[in-house]
């Protein structure tokens, strides 16, 4: 089962696998393999032992009402956002194209819409950058989750924006 | 004269609230909690042993009406009134109130709150003293004066000078002038902020003293002409002339400072004939000479670290001054220190957002504990909010070791523990701060802050490192796909957006 988590305005592919011991993580095509243990509803103890059996402790708390992620890690909090859930056809096809229905593309981050590399009505295939949002002095490009067509562009350029915010929706 | 009592009504709210209510049942004192609709369940309300509501959520519609307050004391039997600090406890007015009702008054006199609560009066009481003040106007500057008398009067106290506000604080109504032909323009801005944030606009002209650190000493004095002075806390870290940390002892103070600073403070206080808490701040140049900033007649946000330093209870002793008891405390013991502590305010402001006050659902918090670790909190637990009417002070969180050193490594434990999820805080400043060479070195004055913030640059202090995001992407893909499978525990607030993510999940048809 693969999932598409943005972090920090870029977009990996996650899945997690039940192994022996916890599970096989996967993580834009690296692996490694976690002993996941939730001690709380929304709070995990993981150890990796395949690094020392390191420890670490990471909350979770909701960020928004789309299903976005406050992380809580000992270092900080990041926000980690669920693009669409996809399904996985054969092996080795991280980024299945097919999701069903209207994808939300949000943003990840408080920043400013820069350019729009895209216009409703416009087929665009998945992975295709389709806005360039600049948040702590970057540039984000934002890729669509899918094959479709661009049915609505929520913000225009020099859009301010804050984390969570619907930029485009791809159906 | 003062009596003893047996009922006190606690008039404020929050950490303070929780403090004082504690200091009280250890002393087998009866409390009384007031609220504001907001409050209702507030932790302060569920410690004391009556509670009674005083009305809506602003202060000025509660916390700040006198009237309701001095009712509910009839009503309830209270027989004196604790103010905590901030809203009404530096009111000579709500002083008077109590003492017309014949309801002691834990604090000073009316009289003492008056002469003091003006910045130019203190400093009036300090010069007559003989406690050295930082060069400036002795009365506030007089609306009638023409631009040019200013000048002269800013040329006799010599540039760079600061204008501040008589009846302020917190830095409001306050302007730093380098040169004459500033002083105009900066006179009038001055004034103006001082109207619209204190209702006054009479300010006053003082030297700026470069670089300085900011010391403070606690005292206590009874109603048979005793004054107990106490190690100083070191305040200088400040961001925009709000305390942020502080910190007992200061590595800036000598043990011959720490007596005259003790020394001046008594000096002070004795002037007045003061009684009960209260706080003289000082200015601490370069050179080691300091000078008399103001008085705070009240208990201070602060204060936990001189308890821990001195092994003194403060609330206990505002307790017993206030029943007349003679203070007992050895004034040797007073003015030795032992080990160190630092506080770390915990608020609820985003610190890579300017420190804008972050609002909102709490839907987790776990609080430090162990050793050397004092807490003083607002009690506030998941799927509360944070409320906006009122200061944004979660927990005042103190470190206490034998050195400094120690205390730096406890507090950066302490907030490596601290889980707050719903609202930012100023937790990864703290870690932050804890970290910094200069802090860890005793090397700042009281611009330290804000200039490492402008070095910073909007670098997010949340920063969290490459090697930590694959840990937060793990833990996300297992929690999602782990939510999915199983049947739900009881999430905290925000059940909404799991819900509707598992919808979501199903009519896609994914398993």
């Amino acid at each position: 089962m693969d999932l598409q988590l943005v972090l920090n305005g870029r977009t990996r592919t996650v899945s997690a696998e039940p192994v022996e011991g916890g599970h096989r993580v996967t993580i834009d095509g690296e692996t490694m393999t976690v002993d996941a243990a939730a001690f709380e509803a929304w709070s995990w103890s993981l150890v990796f032992p395949g690094d020392g059996h390191a420890t670490a402790t990471v909350g979770l708390s909701p960020a928004g009402p789309t299903g976005d992620l406050h992380v809580h890690l000992a270092a900080g909090t990041v926000l980690v956002c669920p693009l669409a859930r996809t399904r996985r056809f054969g092996r080795g096809d991280g980024d299945a194209a097919q999701a069903e229905g209207a994808q939300q593309v949000l943003a990840p981050m408080p920043g400013k819409v820069v350019k729009l590399l895209v216009k409703v009505g416009d087929e665009v295939t998945a992975r295709q950058g389709l806005i360039v949002i600049e948040a702590m002095k970057m540039e984000n490009e934002l890729r669509s989750p899918k094959d479709g067509r661009v049915t609505d562009i929520a913000v225009g350029e020099g859009t301010s924006v804050e984390a969570g915010r619907l930029l485009v929706v791809v159906e | 004269m003062p009596a003893s009592f047996r009922k006190v009504l606690i008039a404020n709210r929050g950490e303070i609230a929780v403090r004082i209510i504690r200091g009280c049942r250890e002393r087998g004192l009866r409390t009384v909690a007031v609220y504001s609709e907001c409050d209702r369940t507030s932790l302060h309300v569920r410690a004391a042993d009556e509670a009674y509501p005083i009305g809506p959520n602003p202060p000025r519609e509660s916390y700040l009406r006198i009237d309701t307050i001095i009712d509910v004391a009839r009503r309830s039997g209270a027989d004196a009134v604790h103010p905590g600090y901030g809203f009404l406890a530096e009111n000579a007015d709500f002083a008077r109130a109590c003492r017309d009702a014949g309801i002691t008054f834990i604090g000073p006199t009316p009289e003492a709150i008056d002469r003091m609560g003006s910045k130019t009066s203190a400093r009036a009481v300090a010069m007559d003293a003989g406690v050295p003040v930082v060069p400036g106007t002795k009365d506030p500057l007089g609306p009638g004066l023409s631009d040019a008398d200013v000048a002269r009067i800013a040329d006799g106290i010599g540039y760079p000078i600061l204008i501040k506000a008589v009846a302020g604080g917190g830095g409001k109504g306050m302007r730093t002038v380098t040169a004459p032909g500033e002083l105009a323009g900066s006179l009038r801005a001055a004034r103006s902020e001082a109207l619209s944030a204190f209702g006054d606009p009479a300010v006053f002209i003082e030297r700026r003293v470069m670089r300085p650190r900011h010391i403070e000493v606690q005292l206590l004095a009874d109603h048979h002409g005793t004054v107990i002075p106490f190690v100083e806390r070191e305040c200088t870290i400040q961001r925009r002339h709000q305390k942020v940390v502080e910190e007992s002892p200061s590595l800036a103070v000598s043990p011959e400072t720490r007596r005259a600073l003790a020394a001046s403070a008594a000096a002070v206080a004795a002037r007045v004939g003061y009684t009960n808490a209260g706080t003289i701040e000082f200015l601490l140049d370069e050179n080691g000479e300091f000078y008399f900033l103001e008085m705070n007649t009240r208990l201070q946000v602060e204060h936990p670290i001189t308890e821990l330093v001195t092994l003194t209870d403060l609330v206990h002793w505002q307790l017993r001054i206030a029943a007349g008891e003679r203070l007992t405390i050895d004034p040797e013991q007073a003015l030795t220190p032992r080990g160190h502590a630092i506080e770390c305010r915990i608020i609820a402001e985003d610190p890579d957002n300017n420190f804008m006050p972050s609002p909102g659902r709490l839907t987790y918090l776990r609080a430090p504990a162990g050793p050397g670790i004092r807490r003083d909190d607002t009690g506030a637990v998941a799927g509360t909010d944070v409320p906006v009417f009122y200061d944004s002070l979660m927990a005042k969180l103190s470190a206490w070791a034998e050195d400094r050193p120690t205390a730096i490594a406890r507090m950066t434990r302490a907030l490596d523990e601290y889980d707050i999820r719903g609202v930012r805080t100023t937790i990864p400043f703290f870690r932050w701060l804890m970290t910094d060479p200069d802090f860890r070195a005793g090397r700042f004055d009281t611009t330290f802050i804000d200039r490492a913030l402008a070095e910073r640059n909007g670098r997010p202090f949340c920063e969290v490192p490459e090697a930590d995001e694959r840990v937060a992407l793990a833990a996300a893909a297992i929690h999602l796909l782990t939510q999915q499978a199983t049947a739900p525990g009881v999430p905290p607030s925000g059940a909404d957006s799991v819900s509707r993510w598992r919808l979501q999940a199903r009519v896609q048809g994914l398993r």
